[in-house]
């Protein structure tokens, strides 16, 4: 297991890379959007105005084929784009650097104990995909899981209901699907920075030979198309999941 | 691993870069798309309203054309009817006129022949009777006369009929 910075790791521990990395990849999408926003014009949009525009629409075309109606479109419009443009950037993180200092000295304050730092030779990463970390993935899908509860208690009634119709297995999909929606981000951009890190530490072939790189080159290429779709399908899925749980469309039917 | 403390945190700091980003990246652009799709949409309903107009103007002014065509061609009609009536009210005239002269000249004619003949009669009558006093006045006596004048007079009125 690789080491990472962690702060409290015996009580409450947060992974500083994590957290750092949430934060670095908003202030990215921030800029983007400060940038389209600056040059913004009603009339003639040019440049990054274009591409941010194009990614609303697209992000308004997923939100309009699974919401009920288009005041919950509106409402989920901001997060859903949010979402899809972080995750883009945040799985194609750990794709295009991955940075790992090696530590000399324990540093126990951040978890960094002697026992773990030999397990890994000594390296510590500071730079990598949050969403390469399971309890990042998890967090972000139980945010959609509260948000769309939060969203269905608008209307009490259907809310209670909509758990045992068409019959009670509906409340097991409550954990599976938070659970799936997590893990299925979490496993697919773990998989493809670990496979790298394997592959990339792989011994040269007659001691110089890097019979790895052609295979390194594929699967960057692959596992930057699938950094791509694993955005694109949790967003897909936060649409889904809170459109579940809008029940305006269906109270003249309930 | 789960770590409870990513897990939090990765949700706060999810969050807090998500409220950042939608209040001052987001919604400006979002503002402007709705704008734009304001600004869109009034343009078509405008465009259309003008090409309503256009359209409505153009048939009012092909239905005054046409208007003022028929007008035309029916002063036209009335005149050239008017004219029809008036030729042929001048040429009953001019056939009245000179039917009525022709009348005229006519009586005219027959009076004055009339006349004549009454003055030829009479003058005949006259000078018969002086004649006839210049014969008589010798031979005849007053019951030959009387017969004389008889005769001459049934004469007479035998030659006027």
């Amino acid at each position: 297991m690789p080491n990472f910075p962690v702060l409290f790791p015996d009580t409450f521990p947060i992974n500083l890379v994590v957290i750092g990395t949430i934060i670095l990849t908003g202030l990215v999408v921030l800029i983007v959007m400060r940038v389209a926003v600056s040059k913004m014009d009603v009339r003639r949009p040019r440049g990054v105005q274009n591409f941010v525009e194009w990614a609303i629409d697209f992000t308004a075309g997923i939100a309009r084929d699974t919401m009920p109606t288009e005041t919950a479109v509106r409402f989920v419009l901001p997060l859903a784009f949010f979402t899809l443009f972080f995750l883009f950037i945040a799985n194609w993180l750990g794709l295009i650097m991955t940075i790992s200092v090696k530590l000399g000295h324990p540093i126990p304050a951040l978890g960094l104990t002697a026992a773990k730092l030999a397990s890994t030779k000594g390296s510590v990463i500071f730079f990598d995909s949050p969403t390469a970390n399971m309890s990042c993935a998890l967090g972000l899908a139980v945010l959609v899981w509260l948000i769309s509860h939060a969203r269905g208690l608008r209307h009490p009634k259907l809310w209670f209901r909509h758990f045992f119709s068409p019959s009670p297995l509906g409340l097991l999909e409550e954990i599976t699907n938070p659970l799936t929606h997590g893990m299925r981000l979490f496993g697919n951009i773990f998989a493809g920075e670990a496979l790298l890190t394997v592959m990339l530490q792989a011994p040269f072939a007659l001691g110089w030979i890097p019979w790895t790189l052609p295979l390194i080159l594929l699967w960057l290429l692959y596992a930057g198309f699938v950094a791509t779709v694993q955005a694109y399908v949790f967003s897909v899925l936060l649409c889904l999941y809170i459109g579940n749980k809008s029940f305006e469309g269906h109270e003249h039917h309930a | 691993m789960f770590e409870l403390g990513t897990f939090i945190f990765s949700i706060v700091a999810f969050l807090l870069m998500f409220w950042i980003v939608s209040a001052v990246g987001f919604k400006p652009i979002a503002k402007m798309l709705e704008q734009r799709r304001v600004h869109v949409t009034s343009q078509i309903e405008e465009a259309e309203k003008s090409r309503e107009e256009a359209e409505r103007i153009l048939a009012e002014q092909q239905r005054v054309l046409e208007e003022s065509r028929k007008e035309a061609k029916a002063i036209l009609e009335a005149a050239r009817v008017r004219a029809e009536e008036q030729a042929r009210t001048i040429l009953q005239e001019a056939q009245a006129e000179s039917a009525r002269i022709l009348e005229d000249g006519r009586a005219l004619i027959e009076r004055e022949r009339a006349e004549a003949m009454n003055e030829v009669l009479s003058r005949v009558a006259n000078l018969t009777v002086e004649l006839t006093t210049k014969l008589l006045a010798e031979h005849v006596t007053a019951q030959v006369q009387e017969e004389m004048l008889a005769k001459a007079e049934k004469r007479l009125g035998e030659l006027v009929c």
